[in-house]
Parts: structure tokens; C-alpha cells; sequence
């Protein structure tokens, strides 16, 4: 017998469907085309699909961590935790949605973007470089993110951009990283499903939403660049991924035939050529290598660090003699997942936060002034920096000062907060804890051991370094100084920093309207040594020595 | 050409602590050379021996210890004649009582014995939790308390509870910490530049990197001593100048070669020889890595390893 399921969206309209006794709820939703967002998988461990019961009662396991007593009593459950047992109505907070809509990331949207666009095109193309591919017409560049797609519609001979769109990858109830992928694709009709969930519910309604747009026929696109990290490469094309996370680390592909528009049931010239963007290693893919050719380490005599920050860091050190890359893993922290009010950079995000030094109140700026629902990565760095600041937490990030702020959990963690429930958009306390300070510490840390060695394989170090490159869609609000002072980026002049956003999809368009600019890089593919961090003996002790505010040896940021 | 021998001395030491108080107060590190290395440069202060006893008074299971400890009758009794082993210059008190998923004796109990230690003997005194941390915590406040004036040793303070040891023990009644970090330079660091982040000055402070008997998982012990030495003295790191103690004894005499009776194992032979000779050989490794102070139990391996200090040093 079967049992009626009501989801009330906040903000979105009712979804009813009918379920078999002890069927999950998470999937219930998702089968029914109710958005939430899942960064762990539904695992129970991220917290982030809590419902409400408005009548009726679920089957719950109250295992899990991430629900209070409190909020259990006041009937919120964990989604991913919860069979059906009853009827049942359910309330969903607009942020457990809220990023398939509301996303913020870097699509060339902002004008520093498009000034770095410009810019980049521009000095690509007094090197070698020829512009322009033979062909008349249009052409799509895309860069799919394991978070977040971006795709550019442009005229080939121009290099105009016609329009330009965003939308979080349908892939991620699957899971927010690539292991998780990786883990559902090796499963029964998993291939098919993720390939499923990034075409037709990714992909291709973006196109078809960006073509209206460009107000262009889409038979006339026939050429199509996709940058994406290995893992995403391999799922888009069906390729098995399992390879990528078992040793000894050997993906599938490196660099793939073009294929045509049709194979990937793309709605454009069914013939237009598919490009990817070659990949270097199982963690190091094409938008890497895109990314480095709009990076401009190629050109240059100067060393520069290009550090892509995302779920994944991706690293390249180099110039035009040579380029090392490697790739660790920081964990979902920089894209809110893991942490407990967390959350991806979309609307009532805080992304950037002072903390008064006597009464410990935060002044913060949210991503399209929306109230305060959360914290996205740039928060969670200026956030943590500003506790170090005032003396609220130790270098180890654990709290010492005491203050109506802080409080304890009652398992002997501390909090603080910043914001209270009627001041927030979830109804909610808004607060850090010292595990999600930890998880941050241990993300931070990542990235910089990562860089450290890997300067070390070549017996190099961090001041060695003349230009930092900072891409990927969490960079946009980093606040410099306040990476630098809790050790996440190498300390230098700020003047040797800069930002360049999307620079995977940037290096798609680039190889779009020219056939020199795929050539490089392929050349830049060829070019790279790829280091495996996990099989390099320092790299642990860099670790331990980098989960320190600002570092161990702090002398690295005097 | 004829050998120069060039002294490797540094321009920076190991810092000094001083615990106790009066004549037999205890003077550990200091020194400016590598561990042993007194044909480099003069090794200020000998490495000093502590005695371990608990707050239960002393393993009767090992004849020798036994033996010493004849006719003692109460703690103050025990500490005095642990305060008088030849070659050990002071006593450890370990209150392992305390550990509430064993005896769980009241911190009052424990800092009463602590103090009845202290007082009943003329040399330093340093007192070892029961690994609690939040039973720890509480105890050493009340154990610093009790024992005010008399400069002793809480052994130790770790990344959970160093604020509470550092402000209760150190800056509200003049005892010293021993900070204690899991066999990790990265963890032995941090730890102390927090502790000298609360505004612990660096004579108030020792460090302990983590121990381990003799062959089980030693070589991370040995490696960790190298080089937070080599770290102290090579690279002046003021964060690892902190003088070394080692907990010796309550590692080496629980593993199987100390505790494995002589029906199960005839032929490895006398238990207790067994036992003195892990006791010995880790306090040995653990000097030769650049401990300044170990603590141990029994009196034949404190009085070989008291040979050998005064041998070499």
C-alpha cells in the first residue's frame, strides 16, 4: 500500500506523489523533481536537507549529529535519514533549494570578469596565437564544474559573446564531490544516470535557454569546447570512472577524440565538433589546463602559482620552461559543505565579515543583501581571520575568550554566533563551531602544503613565487590579506596576487574561436609534470605543520 | 692534512627550568651542543632521574621494587623513600587513581596525597594526571593549589586542557607545565606556541614529545627527539627550546616483556630482569634522543641509568 507525500517548497509551490512504506525520503523528493541539496550524498552528515513535518510522521533514525534535540522536537528531520511510515506533509526551507536558483559564480558576469576576458583574449593573441577558426558561425564554450556549469555562446570569428548562463550541475544529488560520483557511477546504471543528470537536466536546457537568448539558429553552432575536471569528463562521456580514485590513479582518458554534437544529444548543428579539453591526471583535468592557458604561465619568465580553489585545489607552479601541477584535496569546506551553517555562495550568503574586537559583533555583507542564511567561503575566511584577529579563538581555532556569543553545544564544543534566529533567513542561529573551524583549518591547510610541496620537489620556496593566480568561483570575494593571515595563500605583496575567476571556462572560449589556442594547450597538457601528492613522503608532515592559524612555522607569513 | 676537529657548538641553547625549591631543586636543559655531545661543548645540566610512585604507593608485583620500598607504611612513608633512591634527584607522583573508568578516587582525595607527598619529601616533586583529560584538568588546579610555593612539576598540560593547566597552575600559583604532544614536531610546536601565546614565560615550561618502551613504535620517538633538537639548536626555533622530560617507567613496564610471568615464558627468564632491562634500555634511547629528565621505577634501572649519565656527561 501506498502512502501520500506532500513537499511544501518555501517559496516554490506543493509537490505531492505517493510512496511505498520504508522508501527514503531524500529519493522521494528527488524522484519527484523536488530540488535540495545534498553535499554529502545523503549521507546524514551535512545536515543541509532538513524538513519540517507539518502533519503525519516519518520513520527516523535519530543517529545522526547534525539535528539538535531541539530542532528534533520541534519535528525537523534529516531527509536523507527518513522512510516513510504515513502520510505525510512536509515544509522545506528555501535553503535547501536555494542553489539550484541562486547560485553566484563566476560566468563572466562581472565586469572584472569580462575585463579579464578582454584582456586575456587580447594578450593570447599577440603571442602566436592566431585568432579566428576557419569556420563561419557560432560556437559554445563550457566549463562543467562539479558544483556549478557555465557555458559562453560566442561568434566564432568575432569572439563576441552573445550570452552567457550558469546553472548547478544536476549531478550533485549524487553527491557534492567527485569521489561521491565516482562511488554512484560505478553502480547499476550509475553511468547512465550521472551522463543523464548533466546532459538532460544540465546541459541542455542551458543551451537551449542561452541559444533563445543569442536569438540565433542553433543549427548554425558547430563548435563546441568543454573543459571540465577529469572526473566530470569522464562522466559526460561515459567513460568509467573508477580508475580515477583507485591506485594507481590511471584515468580512463587523458585526452579524447572530438566528437560530434549528436553523440552527446546536444541541441545545436548535429554535426558541430565537440572539443575537450585534455586532462593531465586523475585530479588534475581539462579545466586545468584551460585554465592555465588564460592564466598566461605559458608566456612568461616569472614564476607563478595558479591555484584553482574549489571542493578540489588544483595547483600549477611554472612558467614558459616548465609547469608542475598537483591537486589535494580540500574538501567541501570552501563551498560551505561540512560546515554547520555553511552553505554555497547564493543569495543570504555572508561573504564578507568584520567582528568588533570588544563586543564581538559581526558586521557582515550577504551575496545579494538577502538576510544572513549562512556562511559561503569567502565568509568562512573572513569569519575565521577576524576571530584570530580579536583573540576569540587560539591558533589551533579552538575558542578562548568568553562571551555572550560563545556558548557551549553541550558535547564540549563551542560556538559562535552570528546571528540569531530572528535575525536570520532560516529561522535559525547562524554560528561557527570549533569543528567546522577544524574542517576549515584542514581545507586551508590543504591548499598551502599542497603549495609548499610542490615548490619543495623542485627546492624551491614560497618566495620564490612573483605572481599568485587565485580561479574559481569561491575566489571572487576572497579578501587577500585575511587568506594570507590564517596561512591559507602563501604570503606575498599583495600587489603580486590577483583574481582571475572562471578561468576554465575563459580558456574554453579561447579555444573556441582558435584552433592555435587548442593547440597550446594540448602543448600545456604535454607539458606538465603531475605530481601525486599522496605518494610523496613530506606532504603529510607539510599538512600537519599547515592545520595552524596562520602555520607552525609561522615565520613562512612574518 | 692532519683532522681539525671543529666543536659543533650553537649560538642558541635549550632553555633552563628549575623546579622545586631550596638546595635539591632541579635545574633541567640549558644546554648548547647535541644530546651527549660533551666533546662539542659543555652539557650544563646533568639529565635528572625522577622516581614514579602512584597514589596506590608502588608495584609490590616486582620483588625488586618491593624490596625497596620494605616497611614503608603510607604514602608519606613511600614518597620519602623514593625521595632517597640513589642516582634519582626527584619524585614523580602519578595519580592514576583518579581516572574515573577506574578507581575514580574524588580530586580531593588526589590533591590531598599530592600534597602529602610534597610535603613529606626535601627534593621537586612532579605529579602526572590519570590521562582524563577533564578529570585532569580539575585535578591539577587543585593539586597546584594545594602544593603552592612548593614549584612543582604538572605533568601535563595537553592541546584540550593547556589553558586551564597554564592559568591555573602556572600563572595562579608559580608551578611549572610540561607541555605533552603525541610523538608529532608539527603537534609539539603548536602546542607551544600556544602555551607561550597565553603569556607562559619559557622558564616555566617543559615539553614532552610523546613516549613509548623501547621497540614499540620507539623509531617515531627517536625521530620526533632528533628533531625537535636538531629544530631548537640548528634553527634557534624558540617554539621547541623547551626542555625535555620523558615519562620512562608507566611505558615500559606494561608491555609483555615486563609483565609476561615466568610460567607463561620460561625462557625469556627473570621477569624482573626483563623489566629493568626495558625500563633501562628505553631510558637510554630516550637520553641519547635528548631527553633532560626521565621518570622511572625501579631502583636497579635508575641506578644503572644514573651510572650512565654520570659516565657520559
Amino acid at each position: 500500500m501506498k502512502y501520500t507525500a506532500i513537499f511544501k517548497v518555501e517559496g516554490g509551490g506543493d509537490v505531492k506523489c505517493h510512496a511505498e512504506p520504508g522508501e527514503n525520503i531524500l529519493e522521494i523528493a528527488q524522484k519527484a523533481g523536488v530540488k535540495i541539496d545534498v553535499p554529502c550524498g545523503g549521507n546524514g552528515t551535512c545536515g543541509k536537507c532538513k524538513m519540517r513535518i507539518m502533519s503525519g510522521s516519518l520513520s527516523y533514525d535519530k543517529g545522526s549529529g547534525q539535528l539538535s534535540d531541539d530542532e528534533f522536537e520541534d519535528n525537523w528531520r534529516l531527509a536523507c535519514q527518513a522512510t516513510m511510515e504515513a502520510d505525510v506533509m512536509l515544509w522545506i526551507p528555501a535553503a535547501a533549494s536555494d542553489y539550484i536558483s541562486g547560485i553566484v559564480t563566476s560566468g563572466l558576469r562581472t565586469p572584472e570578469e569580462l575585463k579579464k576576458y578582454n584582456e586575456m583574449l587580447d594578450e593570447l593573441f599577440t603571442h602566436d596565437l592566431k585568432k579566428g577558426v576557419q569556420e563561419k558561425g557560432y560556437g559554445i564554450a563550457v566549463d562543467i564544474g562539479t558544483t556549478t556549469n557555465a557555458v559562453t555562446l560566442l561568434d566564432l570569428q568575432t569572439g563576441t559573446i552573445l550570452s552567457r548562463g550558469t546553472v548547478g550541475n544536476g549531478q550533485i544529488r549524487y553527491g557534492a564531490d567527485v569521489i561521491n560520483r565516482i562511488i554512484q557511477q560505478g553502480r547499476p546504471g550509475g553511468r547512465d544516470r550521472l551522463q543523464k543528470a548533466v546532459l538532460e537536466e544540465t546541459l541542455i536546457p542551458l543551451f537551449e535557454k542561452e541559444i533563445k537568448a543569442a536569438g540565433i539558429d542553433p543549427m548554425e553552432i558547430t563548435r563546441i569546447v568543454i573543459a571540465g575536471n577529469t572526473t566530470m569528463e569522464h562522466l559526460l562521456v561515459k567513460a568509467n570512472g573508477d580508475s580515477i580514485r583507485l591506485m594507481p590513479f590511471q584515468p580512463e582518458f587523458l585526452e579524447h577524440e572530438p566528437m560530434k554534437a549528436s553523440e552527446l544529444r546536444l541541441p545545436v548543428n548535429p554535426d558541430a565538433k565537440v572539443i575537450l579539453a585534455p586532462n593531465v591526471g586523475s585530479y588534475v583535468g581539462g579545466d586545468i589546463t584551460a585554465g592555465v592557458l588564460s592564466a598566461l604561465l605559458w608566456d612568461k619568465e616569472e614564476m607563478s602559482l595558479f591555484i584553482d580553489l574549489g571542493t578540489n585545489g588544483e595547483l600549477v607552479f611554472g612558467n614558459k620552461d616548465y609547469m608542475l601541477t598537483c591537486a589535494c584535496s580540500a574538501g567541501p569546506a570552501f563551498e560551505g559543505g561540512d560546515i554547520s551553517c555553511g552553505m554555497r555562495a547564493s543569495r543570504g550568503a555572508i561573504d564578507s565579515c568584520v567582528i568588533h574586537r570588544q563586543t564581538l559583533m559581526p558586521l557582515v555583507t550577504t551575496i545579494n543583501k538577502g538576510r544572513p542564511a549562512g556562511m559561503c567561503g569567502s565568509g568562512l575566511i573572513d569569519v575565521i581571520a577576524e576571530l584570530y584577529k580579536v583573540g576569540a579563538i587560539d591558533a589551533k581555532g579552538k575558542f578562548i575568550r568568553e562571551d555572550k556569543r560563545i556558548r557551549d553545544d553541550g558535547y564540549g564544543d563551542k560556538e559562535y554566533v552570528l546571528f540569531y534566529a530572528d535575525e536570520s533567513a532560516t529561522g535559525r542561529d547562524i554560528f561557527i563551531s570549533e569543528s567546522d573551524i577544524d574542517n576549515f583549518i584542514r581545507a586551508k591547510g590543504a591548499i598551502f602544503s599542497a603549495a609548499r610541496t610542490m615548490l619543495k620537489s623542485v627546492d624551491m620556496h614560497v618566495t620564490d613565487i612573483d605572481r599568485i593566480v587565485i580561479a574559481g568561483g569561491i575566489g571572487s570575494g576572497i579578501n587577500m590579506e585575511n587568506a594570507m593571515l590564517i596561512g591559507m595563500l602563501p604570503k606575498a605583496d599583495l600587489s603580486k596576487y590577483s583574481y582571475i575567476g572562471n578561468s576554465s571556462l575563459t580558456g574554453a572560449c579561447a579555444m573556441l574561436i582558435s584552433d592555435d589556442a587548442t593547440e597550446k594547450v594540448y602543448d600545456i597538457a604535454h607539458n606538465m609534470t603531475y605530481i601525486e601528492l599522496s605518494t610523496e613522503p613530506g606532504y603529510m608532515d607539510e599538512f600537519s605543520a599547515a592545520c595552524f592559524i596562520p602555520h607552525t612555522d609561522s615565520t613562512l607569513f612574518e | 692534512m692532519a683532522f681539525k676537529r671543529t666543536p659543533q657548538t650553537f649560538n642558541c641553547s635549550m632553555n633552563e627550568v628549575t623546579f622545586g625549591t631550596g638546595e635539591k631543586a632541579v635545574t633541567i636543559g640549558g644546554e648548547n651542543v647535541y644530546p651527549l655531545y660533551t666533546f662539542d661543548g659543555e652539557i650544563k645540566n646533568k639529565v635528572a632521574i625522577g622516581v614514579e610512585i602512584t597514589d596506590n604507593g608502588f608495584d609490590a608485583s616486582v620483588p625488586g621494587i618491593a624490596e625497596f620500598y620494605a616497611g614503608c607504611e603510607g604514602m608519606a612513608a613511600i614518597a620519602k623513600r623514593a625521595s632517597e633512591m640513589p642516582g634519582a634527584s626527584f619524585v614523580v607522583l602519578t595519580l592514576e587513581g583518579a581516572d574515573p573508568n577506574g578507581q575514580n578516587k574524588s580530586i580531593e582525595e588526589c590533591a590531598a596525597i599530592a600534597k602529602e607527598v610534597a610535603d613529606a619529601i626535601d627534593c621537586p616533586l612532579a605529579v602526572q594526571g590519570c590521562k582524563n583529560i577533564e578529570k585532569d584538568t580539575e585535578l591539577f588546579s587543585k593539586v597546584a593549589e594545594l602544593c603552592a610555593g612548593k614549584n612543582i612539576l604538572i605533568v601535563s598540560a595537553r592541546q584540550e586542557d593547556y589553558k586551564t593547566v597554564a592559568a591555573s597552575a602556572v600563572m595562579a600559583y608559580g608551578q611549572k607545565m610540561s607541555a605533552e604532544s603525541a610523538v608529532d614536531i608539527n603537534l609539539a610546536k603548536q602546542l607551544n606556541v600556544l602555551i607561550s601565546q597565553m603569556g607562559i614565560a619559557a622558564e616555566n615550561c617543559v615539553q614532552n614529545v610523546g613516549s613509548a618502551a623501547a621497540g614499540y613504535g620507539f623509531e617515531y620517538v627517536a625521530s620526533t627527539l632528533d628533531r625537535v633538537v636538531g629544530a631548537a639548536l640548528t634553527q634557534n626555533d624558540g617554539m621547541l627550546q623547551m626542555p625535555i622530560v620523558t615519562p620512562v617507567g608507566g611505558e615500559s613496564w606494561v608491555v609483555k616483556e615486563s609483565t609476561a610471568s615466568e610460567e607463561d615464558v620460561p625462557e625469556w627468564g627473570s621477569r624482573e630482569e626483563r623489566g629493568i632491562e626495558m625500563e633501562v634500555s628505553t631510558a637510554a634511547a630516550c637520553i641519547i634522543g635528548g631527553s633532560n629528565a626521565v621518570f622511572m621505577r625501579h631502583p636497579e634501572a635508575v641506578k644503572t641509568i644514573a651510572n650512565l649519565v654520570n659516565a657520559l656527561m
